[in-house]
């Protein structure tokens, strides 16, 4: 498939990034051109061949359940955007 | 005057009473100043390191040093957080983002008793190998071609951790590499960059980009360096459960250049006619110099080098598309109204992410997209494990690998390719080593007729970073590459 103006929009939908009507003609070309550089992998068999997500050849390890003061919340609402009391302000979700 | 110092060197001035810290701060900063061109900072902390040197200084003083680098001027790769600087990745989205916490790296930096300079350029979420999609504008490599005066690119993403060490506005940096972001800017501003072993550096309080192969490392004047900053930041982190467990072992004083009997694989695949013939011709000099050094030498084949970077450029945008998803307006970063909740993210991050930033987001939620995960992030992951493979297959055989670390020298900041594409075959010889976990240096090793430097990497099995350590020591102590580049911008 190619990215064509629909496509395109689909996809910022899905990424939640807006995509302006005169950048999707050059940003189709890119992502086109990206994706036919990619497709060059469906040529190599890998019928019997287990993916590898992470290198590490290590369980995932568990640790003591300690509570630790770090990021606490008044810290944490200073890079707030918009705030209120303890709250994170956004736009109106519910009608 | 004081140039071009290392840590070791500046250890044993700091150790000696010929400088005290303030003085060497002081002096770094100076050089920051007058290289305000290079671009290489996004944020300088003046202040803080000015106290942080004090306190080394008075530690000192009472023969209470956290460590022998105590009191070290270094920079930051502006993609660890740091806790009450500037933290921005190099985006728009982060302009004005200040963490509340401290990175485990940087952390150990501090517990090290060195002093952060400041906050190092680098392409946007490290996301580039020219540093041209940082928000804060390019880094011009401190290097010239001989027959112009036009800027080059230092390389990317750590570019200015690179150009920081190059142009001697710093003694060291710390970078970090998910395809190549510290050793391709090394191998084009003259430097040693090393990428360790995934796993062997914590990436807890790193801005994510691609979380399966990001890692952080030294970008230093030397080998020595290198190792002395790897024993600093390397081993275990319980933050971090894909930190490894394995004992860090002490690179620096353990390092032994000797290469008798040593194996070095040279893989036919990173040869090529497109090649340019000094990179050919250093290659081969390197590779007869380690064999007259006792080294033996081994052809071998990696028979999926070339299928490297397209698995590269499904995996890490398809990781960086889910990790930057918290970029949302709402807890920290840039915010734009919007008419509605969806409305608001749409913008903010229509707005605040770049145009390289946006198509690997854009790509990454394609492959991952329902109807097409098979298609290409699955099948992505089982090239890796080729990949992965052939690297095992090779270490069967040989102790180490030497390869070009780029397919070209550096090149000019003007220089803007049509297609994306194009820009990622200056990774092509370093993907692979992030896709296997493995680590990976690369070591300055001649400069071509342009009088640019050359870089070759070195790569090995995972955690064998101190064979890694001592075959660059060897090719280091041999060609003794004193080269630096003539300080243009300070006049």
């Amino acid at each position: 498939m190619g990215f064509d103006k629909k496509n395109l929009l689909k996809l910022g939908k899905l990424a939640r990034i807006s995509i302006n009507d005169d950048k999707l003609g050059s940003l189709g070309e890119d992502l086109n051109s990206i994706l036919k550089f990619v497709d060059q992998l469906q040529e190599i068999k890998t019928d019997e061949i287990d993916p590898t997500s992470n290198s590490l050849e290590q369980t995932l390890l568990s640790r003591e359940d300690i509570i630790e003061k770090i990021n606490e919340s008044e810290d944490v609402l200073e890079n707030a955007p918009e705030k209120e009391m303890n709250f994170y302000v956004v736009p109106k979700v519910i009608e | 005057m004081i140039e071009n110092l290392t840590l070791k060197q500046t250890s044993s001035l700091l150790k000696n009473k010929e400088l005290s810290s303030k003085e060497i701060t002081e002096l770094y900063l100076k050089k920051i100043s007058e290289g305000k061109e290079l671009n290489c900072y996004n944020f300088v902390s003046e202040e803080l390191a000015l106290s942080e040197a004090a306190k080394s200084d008075q530690r000192r003083g009472t023969d209470n040093l956290k460590s022998d680098y105590d009191g070290i001027p270094i920079g930051i790769k502006d993609l660890f957080c740091t806790q009450g600087v500037p933290t921005t990745a190099s985006s728009q989205i982060l302009a004005n983002f200040v963490p509340t916490y401290e990175s485990t790296v940087t952390q150990k930096c501090k517990e090290a008793g060195l002093v952060s300079l400041g906050k190092l350029n680098c392409d946007e979420f490290a996301m580039g190998s020219t540093n041209k999609t940082s928000y804060f504008g390019p880094v011009k490599n401190p290097w010239k071609s001989k027959d112009s005066k036009a800027d080059l690119v230092p390389g990317g993403s750590s570019g200015g951790a690179a150009a920081a060490v190059a142009g001697d506005l710093c003694v060291a940096s710390l970078g970090t590499d998910t395809g190549g972001s510290i050793r391709q800017p090394a191998s084009f501003t003259g430097t040693v960059g090393l990428k360790p072993s995934y796993g062997r550096v914590s990436r807890w309080g790193i801005v994510a980009f691609a979380s399966s192969l990001d890692q952080a490392g030294p970008i230093t004047k030397t080998v020595d360096d290198a190792a002395i900053l790897l024993d600093i930041i390397s081993g275990h982190d319980d933050k971090d459960s894909t930190s490894s467990i394995k004992e860090k072992e002490n690179y620096f004083q353990n390092i032994n250049s000797n290469v008798k009997g040593i194996k070095i694989g040279i893989p036919k695949e990173f040869m090529s006619d497109d090649l340019p013939m000094s990179t050919q011709k250093a290659w081969i000099e390197c590779r007869d110099l380690l064999k007259s050094n006792g080294a033996e030498i081994f052809d071998i084949s990696l028979p999926h080098t070339m299928s490297a970077l397209p698995t590269y450029y499904i995996i890490a945008p398809a990781e960086a598309s889910s990790n930057l998803a918290r970029y949302d307006g709402v807890r920290y970063g840039l915010r734009e109204q919007g008419k509605d909740l969806i409305d608001m993210y749409e913008k903010t991050r229509s707005k605040g992410f770049g145009d390289e930033v946006k198509r690997r987001v854009l790509i990454g939620t394609y492959v991952l997209s329902s109807g097409y995960y098979d298609a290409y992030y699955l099948k992505a992951q089982k090239v890796r494990s080729l990949i992965k493979n052939d690297f095992n297959e090779a270490f069967n055989i040989v102790d180490a690998i030497l390869t070009p670390s780029t397919p070209s020298t550096a090149f000019e900041i003007a220089d803007e390719p049509n297609d994306p594409v194009q820009n990622y075959f200056n990774d092509i010889f370093t993907v692979p080593v992030n896709l296997a976990g493995i680590p990976g240096i690369s070591i300055p090793f001649a400069n071509d007729e342009k009088n640019l430097p050359i870089g070759l990497q070195l790569i090995t099995d995972s955690f064998k970073e101190q064979k890694l350590l001592n075959i660059a020591k060897n090719i280091e102590e041999t060609v003794q590459y004193k080269e630096i580049p003539e300080k243009w911008w300070t006049t």
